[in-house]
């Protein structure tokens, strides 16, 4: 009996210890913070604890902090899935931002979807975001990142610009390389060009002499590539080596740190497209956001800033819907973004009714630019 | 033409990699009759040490030590793992006459090497810069970068080295023996435990050297053993697990095989004939192309 009293009471406590800490509004966060799509998910949290800190600082969202719950999904689709799970049953999060790896997105977006918790794509390009809308009327996966059709108009309109006529596709074997492949052939097939060479590299491979040799019998005057950054690096590295020099434009993956430090002098020229570029930031805030992550987090270049300016936007947009919405109810969140009524000046660009019911995606083209390496550092292409 | 000399070479280098670790799968199989699975794992251990102490990861700027830091370092890593690999998985399963146990305790080393360098170390890649530098030499139009032709100068010195040190001084005579019988050997007073010993260590040694050795190529993290351990494994059924210069021929064999399906079939396909090849090797050649043929009495 008095054990009961004793357990009884040590319950109460418990309870009580948890309902103290649920006073914040608990975003989850997640992405890779590990292996070689590190940069992305990294420079992506970085960014959000920035943001939320901002808000924190300025008094919070509807009088509560905003508290981040972080897990790394080490780019892995089945751990995707457990953490969204964690976050939504253990942690009771109200919203979720991430990820960064297609595949990871495509395996854990229905979790979000199920229980009506509204989730912020901000890095992952290849995710079904507005895919859903046929199944699901009521979608609630938002995405601020360049999708892949919108990059891959962007890569092949560029090439086509550049007179290209002979273009080899040189794309990796994942879910996010392949589903590139197939939307630039799209593109390409739309402006009557069919493609002299398409090729397909592995994760890990760091020889790619036999795919350019191929490209460069097929007579092949642009490489269009898709992929993540240390097997890009090795493209452009076997470029070298079989001394062919063709423009290379690809994936906005070719920004990452991982591309850059292992490219070397041999990526100078590459071109992707960015939604944000560090060495163009000319508004204010884009300069305040840059002296901030550097003092908080030593880095400079940002290892991948595209993630990092992605991540902060997404806090402010959900920000933005909560206050709206008045609570933090999952659908009600959901309606404020598809009908936002403040206009919101971001990283990436000026949002006015970034969402509608019927378009998750914010970035659209003419957010997008073109960047290109030099020296290790991405700057802008200039046109 | 060049073409198709490029891609030869090319080849030709990537099988000298997997010759090198292949040689030491023979090695410790010569003396023990088991095969070090961890293998794969201490081209990383070499791969990742070598870099830790050339290279400031920071920065990715060279550290300013010399070249022979990074190689001692390795090289004594390399001693180290074997030490331990036969100490504490080869062993004490051939104690309990356990036929097969090594194969998992040998696998289980190398997960936990793998698992350790995720969790002290890094999970991403780094770029290793040649102590020759990474500019390309072109000789008649073929791209050769200094690092390789270090690759194969190093394998064949190393299996060569080796080979003539097992055939012509007394204590590569003394492995010999122990491969040829055991018991005879240590009857005739060769201390035939330490004798595998230092097979295990060496074989290890040579695999840690192959990862420094690769790492300016590929590029350094906890995975890079993975597929090249998995590789020289074939090259050592293909060359013959007995024979010494058996892993050469088949290390040329399956990386020139790659490089041109690659190019000419597809680049989908690449591992396809390194395979198909092995398992034909198996179906008529049991013990290798290069391999003795034992004949078991009963």
């Amino acid at each position: 009996m008095k054990r009961n009293v004793i357990l009884a009471s040590l319950i109460c406590l418990a309870m009580i210890g948890c309902s103290k800490k649920s006073d914040d509004i608990k975003i989850g966060v997640y992405g890779p913070f590990s292996g070689g799509s590190a940069p992305m998910g990294v420079s992506m949290r970085n960014g959000a604890k920035i943001a939320v800190e901002e808000i924190n600082a300025a008094g919070g969202v509807l009088g509560k902090k905003l508290a981040l719950v972080d897990r790394d999904d080490e780019a892995k689709n089945e751990r995707g899935g457990q953490i969204m799970q964690e976050l939504l049953d253990k942690e009771n999060v109200v919203a979720v931002l991430g990820p960064a790896n297609t595949g990871v997105a495509n395996a854990s977006t229905q979790y979000t979807q199920q229980k009506k918790v509204p989730q912020i794509i901000n890095v992952a390009a290849g995710a079904k975001v507005n895919e859903f809308f046929a199944t699901n009327p009521e979608n609630y996966i938002f995405r601020i990142a360049a999708s892949d059709d919108i990059q891959s108009k962007v890569i092949v309109g560029q090439a086509l610009k550049r007179g290209a006529k002979k273009v080899a596709l040189l794309c990796d074997d994942t879910n996010y390389g392949q589903n590139g492949r197939e939307k630039m052939e799209a593109v390409l097939a739309s402006a009557g060009v069919k493609p002299v060479y398409v090729g397909k590299f592995k994760i890990k491979d760091t020889d790619m002499t036999a795919q350019l040799q191929e490209a460069k019998a097929a007579g092949a005057d642009v490489i269009l590539a898709y992929g993540i950054g240390p097997e890009l690096a090795a493209v452009s590295n076997s470029m070298d080596r079989i001394s062919w020099k063709v423009p290379m434009i690809g994936s906005w993956t070719l920004s990452m740190s991982n591309y850059t430090t292992n490219a070397g002098k041999n990526g100078n020229g590459t071109m992707m497209p960015q939604t944000f570029i560090e060495a163009n930031a000319q508004t204010p805030k884009q300069q305040q956001f840059l002296k901030t992550y550097q003092e908080k987090f030593k880095e400079s270049p940002i290892s991948s800033a595209v993630s990092a300016a992605q991540g902060y936007d997404s806090v402010y947009l959900l920000k933005l819907a909560i206050e709206q919405a008045g609570n933090t109810e999952g659908t009600a969140i959901k309606n404020a973004l598809e009908n936002l009524n403040a206009s919101y000046e971001g990283l990436t660009g000026n949002y006015t009714k970034p969402f509608s019911s019927t378009d998750h995606e914010a970035i659209k083209e003419a957010n997008v630019t073109l960047g290109m390496v030099q020296d290790g550092k991405i700057i802008s292409s200039g046109n | 033409m060049t073409e198709v000399l490029q891609l030869i070479i090319s080849g030709a280098i990537q099988g000298m990699i997997y010759a090198l670790i292949a040689f030491g799968y023979n090695l410790t199989f010569s003396t023990s009759k088991t095969i070090n699975f961890s293998l794969g794992q201490i081209v990383m251990l070499g791969g990742v040490v070598g870099y830790i102490l050339y290279i400031d990861m920071q920065t990715g700027h060279l550290k300013g030590l010399p070249f022979v830091v990074p190689l001692l370092g390795v090289l004594v890593i390399g001693t180290l793992a074997g030490a331990l690999v036969h100490k504490t998985a080869v062993e004490p399963s051939l104690k309990f006459k356990s036929e097969y146990t090594w194969i998992l305790a040998t696998l289980a080393v190398g997960i936990i090497i793998k698992n350790g360098v995720e969790q002290l170390w890094s999970t991403g890649d780094y770029k290793m810069i040649s102590p020759l530098g990474d500019e390309v030499i072109r000789i008649g139009g073929i791209g050769v970068y200094a690092q390789e032709i270090l690759i194969v100068v190093v394998s064949l010195g190393i299996v060569c080295g080796v080979e003539m040190f097992k055939r012509r001084t007394i204590y590569g005579k003394a492995i010999q023996a122990v491969s040829e019988d055991k018991a005879t050997a240590s009857l005739m007073g060769i201390p035939e435990k330490f004798v595998i010993t230092v097979s295990f260590m060496m074989s290890a040694c040579i695999a840690a050297i192959a990862g420094l050795l690769v790492a300016p190529l590929t590029f350094v993290s906890a995975s890079m053993g993975m597929v090249l351990g998995i590789k020289a494994y074939s090259v050592s059924i293909i060359g013959g697990l007995e024979s010494g210069y058996g892993p050469l021929v088949g290390g040329l064999i399956l990386g020139i095989s790659e490089t041109l399906t690659a190019r000419y079939i597809s680049t989908g396909y690449k591992e396809m004939p390194g395979f198909i090849i092995l398992i034909v090797v198996i179906l008529f050649k049991p013990n290798g192309l290069f391999g003795k043929k034992i004949i078991k009495k009963v």
